[in-house]
């Protein structure tokens, strides 16, 4: 992507919803205690095997209508509404009524697209017939139905994309975004990741072991999301939206927005020894990306927003990569361990560091490992230059830095 | 970067598709020229349960052997990259400077379906045949073959994918990021879409007629087309073959509608007025059209109407091609196929024709061409667009190599434009 500081971007609005519930303030809520909002996954569908995880941080039934008409609502996947949702919030919390439209860029990151309606249709024509598939699930069901969606809500006439690359999605959304704004192609761009988890979906990633499973620890059974920790066994799955709002510099200051953030630059490289669903071992190779990227700007970050989930090689990876670029460690979070993966969680505890928000010691992170040596960060955090990073299971890892305005 | 665009531009060194009319470029060139259909009965899965029954599907029996553990979009991408990236040293493809910027709307879907039928039946499938069933499953499947540490990037844009991906794979390389990428799609055939595209009685149920006045529908397809692209001064360093030049490329929403087109076309006008503005060209620049054509009676209006409003009265003479008349539509990897093909369209300067035997719809307002491929001039500059869901475009922009010097190499078919008419 674009280097040089000369064209600027900056972060003016947010808009989120997941399991801790809807806005920034519900997030910052639920990053300062610690600990994520779970609850069983549905397992009436049979998908799922003996003794597999239970715990899922998953969006629940939210009041949508300040941002999404009933009407509007019943047009659209759980996904999409989630989606058309979080962008209206950020453009409000933007303070950006009107939008210019030809120049207005969507771009959404997603690991799983409109879940819940490919399902549905799935099971039509798997166990019906082929001519019984609802044109309606259909035509939402594809990738890029929530950014689809965001245009004909906001009008955004933009290019409009749509980018699957797991958990390193949201990231590169954000960088995609930058770029097309640092090259003059849109003044604003809605950035950001959205995801909806169904039963389905989870089940084949719990066959993965990528979830997170019980554990005994001071005698308690807990199943839970342990970064860094000695005894992680996996990540908590969740769900939901995070959706920058992105300007150029100029535009944003021309009609005297308020800004959160200034986007750095980004970074991205693929690990080939990496299993198709799991991490690889070349945390050499990617730090030299890294560095070769990110390499002057790497000396003045004092926050880390980690990927750290609590899978047992990912999180070593993401260890090894930071301890060799970064020697002297700044402090580390890793919000996923609040809402889970999937969703874009990192990105709004980006922008809460910045704005300085109290986080939490994670609930299942009280044994540091001892083969990482990272202890997680907590209390008062207000961060002036931040990295963050994400390593996704079949090797593409990327990253990204912030600063305050 | 140190050289200028203009000086330095980004080039074609290298391409590789699968599809119904074989394994290689070079079939599926032979295939289109001769206005050959790929078109036939599914035998993937069962059609008694669908609406239609015709596809254009791809023969796994051609494909190597060396990828058949794969599912079927990874293994497509993975021959049409092995094909592509052929003459690339490996210490260049297997280093942190060469990047894959993939398209897929399907990633391993049909594999998925396979394993969820079993789920539903109580048995438990094959894992590894769903390792790559997330979209990003074929562009993985290609970095972790080839062993690419670059950046490594899946665009899911319904029928814009592969376009998109072109399009990030010139900034990439623009920016100096990569000196190699990667770009195109893979895509497979599976009864998810299939069917859904036979809920919005999309699909024809006779061998698809692009731009025809007798148009009922697209015609589902399945394959990959990728692009080598590196800048051309890394090219003729290490003696590459220049194919073609990768102008640039443009992208817009209709913000109108999930699945139909603008009617009036605005957003496909959009797009093609970025790229050539990004490309510096102006409509009259534009030689030839493979178009996104899919034979459904509202895109190929929508198409036509952003033609004439870009080219005014000279959408009349521009000659223009529907190549999935042959082919069928390849989704997610509809753009790396009509990029390859537009590659071999100014190479051998011949535009195949659009497949079938009823005459064009003249309220279109467009030279669609019709019979027998026609010749070019010897200097081209073809566009390829594509149109989706979401109301997504996305267009690129290819041109024939500029600047020749002792590193380029001719065209492989030097004959006068008359001598290259089909058969």
């Amino acid at each position: 992507m674009t280097n040089g500081t000369n064209n600027q971007v900056v972060v003016t609005g947010i808009g989120c919803l997941g399991p801790f519930g809807l806005g920034i303030d519900a997030l910052q809520q639920a990053l300062a205690t610690g600990v994520a909002t779970t609850s069983d996954i549905d397992r009436s569908a049979g998908y799922h095997r003996n003794g597999s995880a239970t715990q899922v941080a998953a969006t629940g039934e939210l009041d949508l209508t300040p941002w999404l008409s009933e009407d509007d609502g019943r047009r659209m996947s759980q996904f999409s509404q989630h989606a058309v949702t979080c962008a209206r919030m950020a453009l409000g919390h933007a303070g950006l009524a009107e939008i210019p439209s030809e120049r207005t860029a969507v771009t959404i990151a997603t690991a799983f697209g409109p879940g819940g309606f490919t399902e549905r249709l799935a099971l039509q024509v798997l166990q019906k017939g082929g001519k019984f598939a609802s044109p309606f699930l259909f035509t939402d069901c594809v990738a890029n139905a929530a950014a689809g969606q965001i245009a004909i809500a906001t009008g955004a006439r933009g290019a409009n994309l749509t980018i699957c690359q797991r958990e390193a999605g949201p990231l590169l959304a954000i960088a995609q975004a930058t770029n097309d704004l640092r090259l003059g192609r849109a003044d604003v761009c809605l950035a950001g990741s959205v995801d909806e988890l169904q039963p389905l979906s989870y089940a084949i990633l719990d066959r993965f072991r990528a979830l997170a499973r019980p554990t005994a620890r001071d005698g308690k059974t807990e199943e839970l999301p342990r970064p860094f920790d000695t005894q992680r066994n996996g990540y908590l799955a969740g769900d939901g939206g995070t959706i920058l709002v992105l300007e150029r510099d100029q535009h944003a200051k021309a009609r005297g927005a308020r800004v959160l953030a200034r986007v750095g630059d980004s970074a991205r490289a693929f690990d080939p020894t990496a299993p198709r669903t799991g991490h690889g071992r070349d945390s050499a190779a990617l730090a030299a990306r890294l560095q070769e990227r990110l390499g002057p700007q790497l000396r003045t970050v004092d926050t880390v927003i980690s990927s750290a989930s609590g899978a047992r090689r990912g999180d070593a990876l993401e260890a090894e990569i930071l301890r060799t670029v970064l020697p002297k460690l700044p402090q580390v979070l890793a919000p996923k361990s609040v809402t889970g993966e999937f969703g874009g969680g990192t990105l709004g505890a980006a922008m809460l560091a910045l704005i300085g928000t109290n986080f939490g010691k994670p609930q299942g992170c009280t044994q540091p490992d001892p083969n990482i040596g990272i202890e997680l960060a907590d209390g008062l955090i207000h961060a002036q230059h931040i990295l963050c990073s994400a390593h996704a299971a079949g090797g593409v890892s990327s990253w990204l830095t912030f600063s305050q305005p | 970067m140190s050289r200028s665009l203009q000086d330095d531009p980004v080039v074609v060194t290298g391409i590789g598709a699968v599809s119904s009319l074989g394994a290689t470029a070079e079939s599926l060139w032979q295939g289109v020229t001769a206005g050959t259909r790929g078109i036939g009965e599914l035998s993937l899965f069962e059609t008694a349960s669908h609406r239609t029954k015709l596809a254009a599907q791809v023969d796994t029996n051609a494909l190597p052997q060396q990828f058949a553990h794969m599912s079927r979009a990874d293994r497509f991408g993975c021959t049409a990259t092995a094909a592509a990236a052929q003459n690339v040293p490996k210490d260049l493809l297997q280093s942190g400077r060469t990047g894959v910027f993939f398209g897929s709307s399907t990633g391993a879907l049909f594999e998925g379906e396979r394993f969820l039928h079993k789920l539903l039946n109580n048995e438990e499938g094959d894992l590894h045949s769903i390792v790559g069933l997330q979209n990003d499953g074929p562009g993985n499947a290609v970095a972790k073959q080839f062993r690419c540490g670059g950046p490594v990037i899946t665009y899911s844009t319904a029928c814009t994918s592969a376009n998109v991906a072109i399009g990030a794979a010139l900034d990439a390389l623009h920016s100096g990021e990569v000196d190699v990428a990667i770009a195109g799609g893979a895509d497979e055939l599976c009864e998810i879409t299939y069917a859904g595209f036979n809920s919005l009685r999309a699909i024809d149920s006779d061998p698809t007629r692009p731009f025809r006045k007798d148009r009922k529908g697209l015609l589902m397809g399945e394959g990959a087309g990728v692009l080598v692209l590196e800048r051309r001064s890394q090219a003729i360093a290490r003696g590459a073959t220049v194919l073609a030049e990768l102008v640039s490329a443009g992208r817009s929403c209709d913000a109108n509608h999930v699945s139909a087109p603008d009617p009036e076309g605005r957003g496909a006008v959009a797009a093609i007025n970025q790229a050539l503005q990004e490309g510096g060209l102006s409509p009259d620049d534009i030689t030839f059209v493979n178009a996104h054509g899919t034979g459904t009676p509202h895109n190929d209006v929508s198409e036509s109407k952003a033609m004439n409003a870009v080219f005014g009265d000279r959408a009349k003479s521009l000659p223009i091609t529907s190549t999935k008349s042959m082919v069928g539509h390849l989704l997610g990897a509809a753009g790396g196929i009509e990029a390859v093909l537009t590659v071999l369209s100014i190479q051998h300067r011949l535009l195949p024709a659009t497949a079938g035997d009823t005459p064009s719809d003249p309220e279109l307002g467009l030279d669609v061409v019709l019979h027998e491929a026609r010749a070019l001039p010897t200097s081209n500059v073809g566009i390829s667009t594509n149109l989706a869901f979401g109301g997504n475009n996305a267009v690129i922009v290819l041109r024939s190599p500029r600047h020749s010097s002792p590193g380029d190499r001719a065209p492989e078919d030097n004959r006068s434009p008359e001598g290259q008419r089909s058969q």
